[in-house]
């Protein structure tokens, strides 16, 4: 039956009508109002009979007439979702291969998917399981001297005081002073343990981090001078859990304190993690000094619950004139509040202090000194979210792609079920029902082998990560998703799906499974996501190496750290000569300071005669001894070394590159300036001056995302390391016969050593896991992006198998279908590679702006992605096409 | 049985137009009958009510080129339908008997 009329009606109130007006009525209603507007047409015209037509169809907006929910539909969609579970089941068994594919993309997808999202909550659950931790803020100082910017997590010791004192918005303070590593022994022992992280607290320690006493009393804990606490896992050391209480420990073989509390180790995901010794604050001498200079003491405080951060942060800002100032005009003359002013301005300095909510220390507050443990960085968080989207969209996209491919085979099943009565939602209710199956089994395979690579990923990321099968909320996520998956991926097939005509597809003119296009775009999403990873991997690496390989100016190779010589007492110097007699070594050094990135202070310095704030110069100071310099073969530009047999080289001065640049001066102009750090004193006649005596050549003794810092180096005693250059040989003998030494110099002291270069790779251990981390997912995305590859290569060579058949009995050779069939999937990947290649460029250099010395990104690199991700894809492609070119004709011919 | 006014009117002309009765040629009759011109939503709502109420009974035919090969709903009236015709033509004659001038006549029955 023609349905055209002879008029027609306006379209847009028309498909109004259709849309709103229930089926049932819809037919004889619209039938009456076309016969309407043909009559008026014809005998008022097009606008009249427009416009009529129009109210009518507003007119019609009935209750009779609009759509309804009908009972008996919805009861027979429920009766078929049986049936619709068990063609699903029984469609995905008659196609293994397909379903093969489909699951495992989807199950890897899913599975590195759930990696990152254990890691990220990980990386966001920091520091949350603190009573209060919502209320507690930790107190910043960002400080410009001297042109160079340092950032603290610790600050002054009258803090604290100040705060409690004058600030109504606090309920509560605690203040930390940071300690290096410390070693143990109960006094009777011999033996010491090391102790990696020491901290010194105060009383309020408890109270502020909501903090239970396993032993001891929270009241009495840590309030006098030389007590401490332990974790749970430091008492177990020394002693039974149960009788901890009231011993008594050696610290760094001086001094004894007293147990007066065990606590449970910190979580893993705490900031005091690596701290299980904490120390009474009233040990210290300085808990009490009134110098605002000395940033020794993190400050924590928690607020009011009623008070808000934005009033803290405004008592802060007044802290630096109100307090600071004031303290140091009582010993700089001729000091007032508005040369201080005038002085910053004229200087760009600056002294800031800030806050930081405990919860956000750990991915917000990055690299500060004085930080308890090493943060991570919401960046890599960024990062790595979107790589987990990447993984699930690419397997995703998968499946859509390998259902519509395969969607031709069930055409003909469509076809008769719309016959027999079925409708469009019926049928996209059972494709869903099949993809939904499919992503339970998958999120199934997922959730277990997330389970059996937990071990490995914990090992890679650093962490202590389990699967919280016990955890309702963890199963609702899961089940979230699993409908999510199934709904998202499913949703494209289904509607494809559920639209072929029956009369098309029955009579078998719907030859190709169309979507064809669409295909082709989700495989070059695929291979464009891919090709970036890889580009991404490769430059990390890259930068790695480079930085691992880097000429650093001084010695790491051979060169061996024994830590904690201290513990020998006046024997060191013995030890540094017996240890210079041995075999194996070249030369020895005693000093605390190395060249790997740590944190350290800097000393204010003024060069002789101009003791204006502006001409102040801040230089890090390192104590060394005189075999320093030739022990790390760092090279002198002018001047000279230390000299044992020129005693005034005790305050002499060597200066670094960049120290000599900051003071406006050549190398060779800077031997013989006098600098003074002694400016605090009162009698200036007094002042004690250092003369630069050398000048070193810069070497990178922070990590290479920073410039390199000015240095000054002088001779000190009070060193704590020995730095033992090594020749080359058996290393194992050697630092054998070093221990022998140590162990006849300073008996029960423990032997600690490492090698330098292995202590200065750990700088770079974010990076070092952010590599590998991308390299596991980079390899994840290709393989489920060639996954998808094999199954449409598959689907397309079986689809053309009569048509390869009339090929080659034409003469066509192997190798041409072969080509053939691969050629148009590699179109595809070239065009990945074209969009990616640019982008991956782009992305990737905007991360190694973070680094101060980094690579170029080579075109070999671009180009070995590029050829990687085609060469990839070929294998992939071709197994099929081949499979396919070598079929005899025969087979595939005899059917017809 | 209550129907309403225009209800009473479409049962009419349903009558009136034995084997040729769907909207448009109701509503054309209802026009030429009462000068006035009924809407088709308003028409088509009162059909289903009366169908609904069991005086009409529909069957589908009839599309044609005009109606975009749109069938048409037929509409004949039930025994119920021409039941409540009676009904309310009696009451309206009872009435008229009883004012001065209106002289009604009706030999339905």
């Amino acid at each position: 039956m023609d349905r055209k009329p002879n008029f027609r009606p306006p379209g847009l109130a028309d498909r109004f009508l259709t849309w709103f007006c229930d089926e049932r009525v819809l037919e004889t209603l619209q039938g009456d109002l076309h016969e309407l507007y043909g009559q008026r047409r014809n005998k008022s015209g097009k606008l009249i009979a427009d416009f009529n037509f129009l109210l009518d169809v507003i007119d019609v907006c009935r209750p009779f007439a609009l759509k309804r929910k009908s009972r008996s539909i919805y009861l027979n969609n429920n009766i078929m979702l049986k049936n619709y579970v068990k063609i699903a089941w029984r469609n995905l068994k008659s196609q293994p291969f397909f379903t093969l594919l489909n699951t495992a993309g989807l199950a890897i997808g899913m599975t590195g998917g759930l990696l990152i999202a254990m890691f990220i909550y990980d990386e966001l659950s920091f520091d949350k399981m603190f009573a209060d931790s919502n209320r507690i803020y930790r107190v910043n100082i960002d400080m410009r001297t001297g042109g160079e910017t340092n950032y603290y997590a610790s600050v002054s010791g009258p803090l604290a005081a100040t705060i409690k004192q004058d600030c109504p918005h606090v309920e509560m303070v605690t203040r930390f002073r940071t300690m290096r590593s410390a070693l143990l022994r109960k006094s009777e022992n011999d033996e010491n343990v090391k102790e990696t992280h020491v901290a010194a607290v105060d009383s309020t320690f408890f109270d502020m981090f909501g903090l239970e006493l396993l032993a001891g009393d929270t009241r009495t804990a840590l309030k006098a001078p030389n007590t401490l606490i332990l974790t749970k896992t430091a008492a177990e050391k020394h002693f039974d859990l149960s009788d901890a209480l009231g011993q008594r420990l050696l610290l760094n073989n001086t001094e004894t304190y007293k147990v007066t509390g065990v606590i449970d180790d910190f979580p893993k995901n705490s900031f005091l993690r690596d701290h299980h010794v904490f120390v009474s604050l009233e040990s210290f001498d300085d808990a009490y000094s009134k110098a605002w200079n000395n940033f020794r003491f993190p400050t924590f405080v928690k607020l009011n619950p009623l008070a808000n951060i934005d009033d803290f942060q405004d008592f802060l800002n007044t802290v630096k004139e109100s307090y600071v100032i004031p303290w140091a005009m009582t010993f700089v003359p001729g000091l007032t509040l508005e040369r201080s002013r005038s002085d910053d301005e004229k200087t760009g300095n600056f002294m800031k202090f800030g806050h930081i909510a405990l919860q956000d220390i750990h991915l917000h507050s990055g690299d500060r000194q004085g930080e308890f443990s090493p943060n991570g960085d919401v960046k890599n968080i960024y990062i790595l979210a979107l790589i987990g989207c990447f993984l699930i969209l690419l397997a995703c996209v998968n499946f859509m792609n390998l259902s519509t491919a395969y969607a031709l085979r069930r055409a003909r099943e469509v076809g008769i079920r719309k016959t027999l009565g079925a409708n469009k939602y019926g049928l996209i209710r059972q494709f869903l029902t099949e993809s939904g199956l499919i992503s339970v089994v998958s999120l199934a395979m997922a959730i277990l082998m997330a389970y059996s690579v937990m071990p490995f990923f914990n090992e890679l990321s650093g962490k202590a990560m389990v699967i919280p099968l016990s955890d309702p909320a963890f199963w609702l996520v899961i089940v979230a998703a699993t409908v999510l998956l199934s709904l998202f991926s499913g949703s494209y097939p289904a509607f494809f799906m559920s639209k072929f005509m029956p009369v098309k597809v029955l009579k078998g003119s719907q030859s190709s499974a169309g979507g064809a296009n669409i295909r082709s775009v989700l495989v070059v999403f695929q291979f464009v996501v891919s090709v970036f990873l890889m580009v991404g991997t490769l430059v990390i690496f890259q930068q790695l190496r480079y930085i691992q390989t880097k000429d650093l100016g001084f010695q790491k190779d051979q060169v061996l750290v024994v830590d904690d010589v201290s513990a020998a007492g006046n024997q060191m110097a013995s030890f540094k000569q017996q240890v210079l007699q041995l075999g194996g070594v070249e030369r020895a050094s005693l000093s605390s300071y190395l060249p790997t990135p740590s944190t350290r202070s800097g000393i204010t310095y003024f060069v002789q005669g101009s003791f204006d704030a502006a001409n102040a110069a801040i230089f890090g100071h390192w104590k060394i001894d005189h075999d320093y310099l030739s022990t790390l073969d760092l090279e002198i530009v002018a001047g000279r070394d230390f000299d044992e047999r020129i005693y005034t080289d005790s305050s002499g001065l060597i200066l670094n590159e960049s120290a000599v640049n900051m003071l406006g001066l050549q190398p060779e102009a800077a031997i013989g300036l006098k600098l003074t750090s002694d400016f605090h004193r009162q009698d200036k006649e007094n002042m004690k001056f250092m003369t630069v005596i050398g000048v070193v050549k810069n070497f990178h003794f922070e990590s290479l995302r920073n410039n390199i810092g000015t240095l000054s180096l002088a001779l000190g005693s009070g060193a704590n390391r020995m730095i033992v250059k090594l020749n080359p040989g058996d290393f194992s003998n050697v630092i054998r016969q070093i221990e022998k030494k140590w162990k006849a110099v300073a008996p029960h002291q423990p032997f600690n050593y490492y090698f330098m270069d292995a202590s200065f790779n750990s700088t770079y251990e974010a990076e070092q896991k952010l590599g590998r981390i991308f390299v596991i997912f980079t390899i994840l995305s290709l393989f489920i992006a060639c996954l998808g590859l094999f199954g449409l290569t598959a689907f397309n060579a079986g689809k053309r198998i009569k048509e390869i058949g009339i090929r080659k009995v034409m003469g066509a050779t192997a190798g041409q279908i072969t080509v053939r069939l691969s050629i148009e999937f590699l179109k595809l990947v070239g065009i990945a590679v074209f969009i990616s290649l640019p982008l991956g460029w782009y992305v990737m250099n905007k991360w190694l702006e973070d680094f101060s010395y980094r690579i170029e990104i080579s075109w070999w690199v671009l180009a070995s992605a590029a050829v990687l991700a085609i060469v990839i894809s070929i294998i992939t492609v071709s197994y099929q096409s081949i499979k396919a070119a070598m079929t005899s004709p025969v087979k595939s011919l005899r059917s017809e | 049985m209550k129907i309403g006014a225009f209800e009473e009117l479409v049962l009419l002309a349903v009558g009136a137009l034995t084997d040729n009765a769907y909207g448009v040629s109701i509503k054309e009759l209802l026009r030429e009958k009462t000068g006035k011109n009924p809407s088709i939503g308003a028409l088509h709502s009162a059909l289903y009510r009366l169908e609904e109420k069991g005086c009409l009974i529909s069957s589908e035919g009839g599309a044609t080129a005009e109606r975009g090969g749109r069938r048409k709903k037929y509409y004949t009236l039930t025994t119920r339908g021409r039941n409540v015709l009676i009904e309310t033509s009696k009451l309206r004659l009872e009435f008229s008997k009883n004012i001065q001038g209106l002289n009604l006549r009706w030999d339905g029955s």
